[in-house]
């Protein structure tokens, strides 16, 4: 992988964002979620890292390995908000249902791996190439690093108060931001309860029609304005900027 | 460490740029380093492997199964292997187990007998003198891993260790063959022992190319 910027080229630049995020969401009493669909000893790895530092005088960090079979449903119920979900490798139809949900749980994303990453998540840290990088040991180098670069992180206390909050489109009626919330569950008399990074609330869901639990919303002023589709189908990457033109 | 020259520095520290101007670097560098001892370690450990990977060959050849072991990171790495040599990306899927894989056996053994034994008793309950193992210690002095191999020669099995740190006890503990990482951070070792792994498992898919 040689390239002009240095062995790691743009990514060294990603990997210091990254590591202060996490960092910051550790300094606030966050855990990290550790998952890979395809190597769930990847998730394990990283995990062990932050648990077990083998650094002598470096902290341990609350990290834990998620291997279950349907990662949503697991981790569903395991996150919470100021949490961090890092997910190793995985195309993107398999890690997009775990990331697409992630802000409506109130969590930071992370994915680490090679060749295209899936484009949802906060943080990618994607190297060139194809799968052989999951076991060469150059994927196993970035988390590694994410690791280290953690850690110095931790030694700029006055750096690790939370990022301040993105100023998106707020309404200017009524000044809310629209939120993504998950359905919990839906009741009768078109209304649902929804999950947002705020918490459950519950919603009118007239707008958008007939929902089912775990489907994904746009939440404003108490209602539900749209659905976000959760599942990707395969898009030409090369026309995702043509597409997204309206 | 400066605290006493200058007590607002830290605390009060608001511009994250030259945090991660300096984490930028660290991550250059790091990388850099990690790259340049895969290359000398891939090299220097070449005639190794090719040996390492005809005696494997042959024994996946004739019906041998490989059973992998380590501990934390390692213990990862390990599994990665096992799923590596299982479930290839190309190649001839062989058969692999990974004997960290299980907590219920590993705290049945750590508990009731002790933590030395976890990988050992193992090997008695199914090893076979086909079989190969291959043990991964960043130190090479973990002696879950020492009395592993022990009990894989007692039995005939083909024993192969991948280590740091100059070998430590591995280096003399009379395995078939030991791949050495000459380096002294545990992080840097295990991602060029990955690579090296990689290597030994490419080399036996050809070692086994054209044979039934």
């Amino acid at each position: 992988m040689p390239s002009p910027d240095g062995p790691l080229g743009p990514l060294a630049g990603r990997l210091a964002a990254a590591s202060l995020a996490l960092a910051r969401r550790f300094a606030g009493g966050g855990t990290l979620w550790c998952w890979s669909p395809r190597w769930p000893h990847h998730a394990r790895h990283v995990a062990v890292e932050f648990v077990h530092p083998v650094v002598v005088g470096a902290r341990a960090f609350p990290a834990v390995a998620v291997v279950e079979t349907d990662a949503v449903a697991a981790l569903r119920h395991l996150v919470g908000p100021g949490d961090a979900i890092v997910v190793v490798g995985g195309s993107v139809e398999e890690v997009v249902p775990v990331l697409r949900r992630a802000p409506a749980w109130g969590v930071l994303t992370l994915w680490v791996g090679a060749g295209a990453g899936p484009a949802v998540a906060d943080h990618e840290l994607a190297l060139p190439g194809g799968d052989s990088a999951f076991h060469s040991g150059e994927v196993v180098l970035l988390y590694h690093l994410l690791w280290e670069l953690t850690q110095v992180c931790f030694e700029h206390p006055g750096l690790l108060a939370p990022a301040p909050a993105p100023v998106g489109e707020v309404c200017v009626t009524c000044s809310d931001a629209a939120r993504l919330g998950e359905v919990v569950v839906t009741s009768p008399g078109d209304m649902a309860t929804v999950r947002t990074a705020e918490g459950r609330e519950e919603i009118d869901t007239t707008l958008v029609g007939t929902l089912r639990a775990g489907d994904l919303v746009l939440v404003h002023a108490g209602t539900a304005i749209d659905v976000v589709a959760i599942d990707v189908v395969a898009v030409d990457v090369v026309d995702i900027d043509v597409v997204a033109v309206p | 460490m400066t605290d006493f020259l200058y007590p607002f520095i830290e605390a009060d520290e608001r511009d994250p740029a030259p945090l991660l101007a300096d984490l930028e670097r660290s991550a250059t560098a790091k990388a850099d380093t990690s790259r340049r001892l895969g290359v000398a370690t891939l090299a220097g450990c070449a005639p190794e492997i090719g040996r390492a990977a005809a005696a494997m060959a042959e024994r996946f050849a004739a019906g041998g199964r490989l059973l992998a072991f380590g501990n934390g990171g390692s213990a990862a790495d390990a599994a990665g292997l096992v799923a590596l040599f299982g479930t290839p990306p190309w190649g001839r899927p062989l058969p692999a187990l990974s004997l960290g894989a299980d907590p219920v056996v590993l705290s049945a053994l750590g508990n009731d007998v002790g933590f030395e034994v976890v990988f050992a008793r193992q090997l008695m309950a199914h090893g076979r003198p086909g079989d190969l193992v291959v043990g991964l210690s960043t130190s090479g002095n973990s002696a879950n891993l020492l009395a592993a191999f022990a009990e894989a020669r007692r039995r005939g099995m083909l024993s192969v260790g991948v280590a740091g740190y100059g070998g430590g006890r591995m280096a003399t503990a009379s395995l078939d063959h030991c791949l050495v990482v000459e380096a002294d951070s545990v992080h840097r070792i295990q991602e060029t022992q990955s690579a090296l792994l990689f290597a030994l498992w490419s080399a036996v898919q050809s070692g086994l190319d054209g044979r039934p």
